[in-house]
């Protein structure tokens, strides 16, 4: 399997090990590189998607939205960023230190662990893991356990009603999440991003979203729960600003709210990067990501970021458009409707396979 | 309506309702200009701040000297007494020789310029007052003593 680390490490050693410097720093560096590398790309579009968010909701309501810094508003994620930077760090007193200082790292991590396997098109892929696909809904899930911990730690009714939704509706949705993936898991044969990428085309009838109607219906509610899993609306109960005031992260204040509100848009992206991927063809032009120039490699990525950053788009889109669900309607909706259909899609997307031998409604499995 | 009807029935309604607002809002987002008036520094080529509220905005009171007879009914319409007009009578002119009005006292109710009979005290679309010092509220109208207009019968002003 590929794996940035090891390409890293292998010029790393090359050209380090002679001079002396012993095997473990190298290893460490060479797994901080593509590490490093990864949270400087995210950082910056996590940054973005929030000025998007202002300018698009601004645009939806007739408003203008953030124009004053920079041309057209552009630098206003930073100057939000150095503001956040400046202020002052709150500890509440009744608050479980530890925890409440640990629970925003925690979040962060768990996003920036996510988009370790997202294959960004090409060979740009930090890790190519064999279970790609279960490691994102793995270690998605530990967002659930940050935004516990930080409920509890603030010792504040509001944060706490938060962490509790946040965790009932997070692994709620975890279900019909994992579930609509696995269908394109049954096609695909592998649990590897890299792979469910290839086995698409570059051609929209050649991607796994058109390749038999179930995976259309699959697409659809992975991308509802997915919105669950983001706490956006109209699933956004952890922090509904009319109930909880602002859920699990009311206490927070200067950089540790900074890193969970990056952490929140950043998942926006990787969730996009995910559907895009597995759904949508990800990069794919039809080229060995490997074995092509750079150019071709180049291309590959600007095609996976346009996919992805219009996924975003409807995202934000939508939250736009729905207003938040009761929560008794979030909660029947998963567990009435999409767990139901998810398991009907992956059964019947089993049934399809047998049935057609592999081929889609369009186009016929390679013969591997 | 059996329950299996209503479970397709809501499906069917959910995706038709999300799919209506989605639609509301991307012509919104596409079509709809922002009406957001960007008000101190950017309101546009050629605007003032008065051009931005509308043509019935009571804002400070303008009095134009050649129209005001001199009847001090604004001064008597006034409630809190911020008008001051004084009327002498020099040979046979009978002349204005003060017309004052304290902005910063005015509550904009409009009741003397409902009074003027001939329309010299009306209102501006000028509505920004701030101020370091109250005086410069004091508005007098008048420089020098001018004589009162007279109205003529059957002749609006």
């Amino acid at each position: 399997m590929y794996s940035a680390a090891n390409t890293v490490y292998g010029i790393l050693h090359a050209s380090l090990a002679a001079v002396g410097i012993p095997e473990a720093v190298i290893t460490l560096v060479a797994y901080a590189i593509p590490c490093g590398v990864v949270i400087a790309i995210i950082g910056p579009i996590a940054g973005m998607l929030t000025y998007a968010e202002r300018k698009i909701s601004a645009d939806i309501q007739n408003r203008v939205g953030p124009n004053r810094v920079g041309p057209f508003g552009l630098l206003q994620f930073p100057a939000d960023g150095i503001k956040l930077l400046l202020k002052e760090d709150i500890i509440p007193d009744a608050a479980d230190k530890k925890l409440f200082k640990l629970a925003p790292y925690l979040v962060f991590t768990s996003t920036v662990l996510a988009s370790l396997v997202i294959p960004f098109g090409g060979s740009f892929i930090v890790a190519d893991l064999n279970i790609g696909l279960i490691f994102i809904i793995v270690v998605s899930s530990l967002l659930v356990v940050g935004f516990l911990m930080s409920g509890w730690a603030s010792n504040n009714k509001w944060a706490l009603l938060g962490g509790i939704r946040s965790a009932a509706q997070i692994i709620s949705y975890e279900i019909p999440t994992a579930l609509s993936l696995l269908t394109v898991v049954l096609i695909a044969g592998t649990f590897s991003m890299q792979e469910i990428v290839m086995a698409q085309g570059p051609w929209p009838w050649q991607w796994f979203l058109f390749h038999n109607p179930f995976t259309f219906v699959a697409f659809f509610i992975f991308f509802v729960s997915s919105l669950a899993e983001m706490n956006r609306t109209p699933f956004d109960f952890p922090e509904a600003e009319s109930e909880l005031v602002s859920g699990y992260n009311v206490e927070y204040s200067g950089m540790r709210f900074a890193l969970f509100f990056a952490a929140e848009f950043a998942n926006i992206f990787i969730t996009a990067s995910l559907a895009t991927a597995v759904f949508l063809g990800g990069g794919n032009i039809g080229m060995d990501p490997y074995a092509s120039g750079l150019g071709y490699q180049l291309l590959m990525v600007l095609i996976f970021f346009t996919k992805a950053i219009l996924l975003c788009l409807v995202t934000i889109w939508v939250r736009w458009t729905l207003p938040r669900l009761r929560i008794d309607q979030m909660l029947s909706l998963c567990w009435k409707y999409f767990i139901p259909i998810a398991f009907v899609c992956l059964v019947m997307t089993a049934v399809w396979m047998l049935a057609f031998g592999g081929n889609g409604f369009f186009w016929r499995m390679p013969t591997i | 309506m059996n329950a299996v009807t209503r479970y397709f029935t809501n499906i069917r309604d959910a995706v038709a309702t999300t799919l209506t607002g989605m639609k509301i809002t991307l012509r919104y987002w596409v079509k709809e200009p922002a009406i957001t008036v960007e008000y101190p520094d950017r309101l546009g080529a050629g605007k003032t701040a008065d051009d931005i509220v509308s043509d019935r905005y009571r804002g400070f009171l303008k009095m134009e000297a050649g129209k005001c007879i001199g009847c001090m009914q604004c001064m008597r319409a006034c409630p809190i007494n911020c008008i001051r007009v004084t009327v002498e009578k020099a040979r046979e002119a009978r002349m204005l020789t003060r017309f004052g009005v304290n902005q910063a006292k005015c509550m904009h109710c409009g009741l003397c310029v409902e009074a003027c009979p001939s329309e010299a005290l009306v209102f501006t679309r000028r509505f920004e007052g701030a101020s370091r010092d109250l005086r410069d509220l004091c508005f007098e109208h008048i420089a020098a003593p001018v004589p009162v207009a007279r109205l003529r019968a059957g002749k609006g002003p």
